[in-house]
């Protein structure tokens, strides 16, 4: 066991290619469940379905340009919400690719859809929507993004603009009471 | 855990606060904070004693074959948490119904709140791999729990979609 969470990409250093055509969606992370994140029936356990949605958001911000040095001159993204719909379990060693799409951003803010798949049927899995926003962090406030990362961003918006919006995207949570309904949610 | 069965008559304190536990060290990330899966992490240690509470927990799963599975999760993340802070949770049965449960819960670190959590859990007859409804006896303590909670305020944010404001 780590004596703390690590993402598989710490260390490596952002590349951004001004030229390189821009995937819609992104598809910058694909993992095999490991058994650390088995509970004792050898299904993933629920909390680990955000550390791999965790390893995707920083494969992105590695893409984006946000990587050590950018937080060392004091600036990162943090998490403000994050909705997490559950489909499917995941048993040890099955493959899972996932995705992610921008769905929004402003000048602080970024909105964004991963999905989890697996890798060999590409059925869903889960997805998790989040909302995340640039901070300064000795401040300890928000701040807008710089200008370099906005215009990728734009391009990113722009290559993910034709990309339907998943269905649940802003969706309240809740007990939807259909009469003959049989509860079937996920 | 503990797996022993809950007595029926179990008070069902309103709100349900029965978490605290220490920050760990593995649940911190590269800047010495609480990584978000930790956070998610603690809700459903939080939750899972909820469930344990109503008889739906680990025993329940061996003896029913039969579980709560959860459907949806939304966190929203306030405060940041480092070691040597001690994590509390205070928890409100929402909602339910004849085989889903809805929980809410505050997250504090040292009495400030942290982060909110809200899951939608339905319960599954593992064998047959399909919803169910609860049996009577499980319905009752849920029903219950819904009660004991009911006159709990509700905070404007509950049910709310990622990125909308009260």
């Amino acid at each position: 066991m780590n004596d703390r969470i690590t993402t598989p990409y710490e260390g490596r250093p952002a590349v951004w290619d001004d030229d390189a055509v821009i995937d819609a969606p992104l598809r910058l992370h694909h993992t095999t469940a490991p058994p650390e994140w088995m509970d004792y029936n050898d299904h993933m356990s629920e909390s680990c379905f955000l550390l791999a949605f965790g390893d995707n958001a920083d494969a992105f911000f590695r893409f984006l340009g946000i990587d050590e040095a950018y937080r060392a001159a004091g600036h990162s993204l943090y998490t403000s919400e994050t909705h997490l719909h559950h489909r499917l379990e995941v048993a040890l060693g099955e493959p899972l690719v996932m995705t992610l799409q921008v769905l929004d951003h402003d000048d602080r803010r970024l909105h964004l859809f991963h999905e989890m798949r697996h890798g060999e049927s590409d059925v869903l899995i889960a997805s998790a929507e989040q909302l995340l926003v640039h901070v300064d962090t000795e401040a300890g406030r928000s701040a807008d993004l710089p200008e370099q990362l906005r215009t990728r961003l734009d391009a990113i918006a722009a290559a993910h603009a034709a990309l339907p919006r998943p269905d649940v995207v802003g969706r309240p949570m809740g007990i939807r009471r259909r009469h003959g309904q049989d509860g079937q949610d996920g | 855990m503990a797996m022993a069965e809950p007595a029926v008559e179990a008070e069902d304190g309103a709100p349900f606060t029965a978490y605290r536990e220490p920050v760990r060290r593995e649940w911190l990330d590269y800047n010495g904070h609480l990584n978000d899966a930790s956070y998610a992490l603690v809700f459903s240690a939080a939750h899972e004693l909820v469930l344990e509470h109503l008889g739906l927990s680990a025993a329940y799963r061996e003896s029913h074959q039969a579980s709560m599975f959860t459907v949806e999760t939304h966190i929203r993340f306030l405060a940041e948490c480092s070691d040597g802070q001690t994590l509390t949770a205070s928890t409100i049965l929402v909602d339910a119904d004849d085989k889903r449960l809805r929980l809410y819960s505050e997250l504090y670190a040292d009495g400030v709140l942290a982060a909110t959590g809200e899951s939608l859990y339905v319960h599954v007859d593992t064998t047959a791999g399909r919803s169910a409804v609860l049996p009577d006896d499980r319905r009752t303590r849920v029903e219950a729990m819904r009660e004991a909670h009911a006159e709990q305020p509700r905070p404007p944010h509950l049910g709310l979609g990622v990125g909308s404001r009260p």
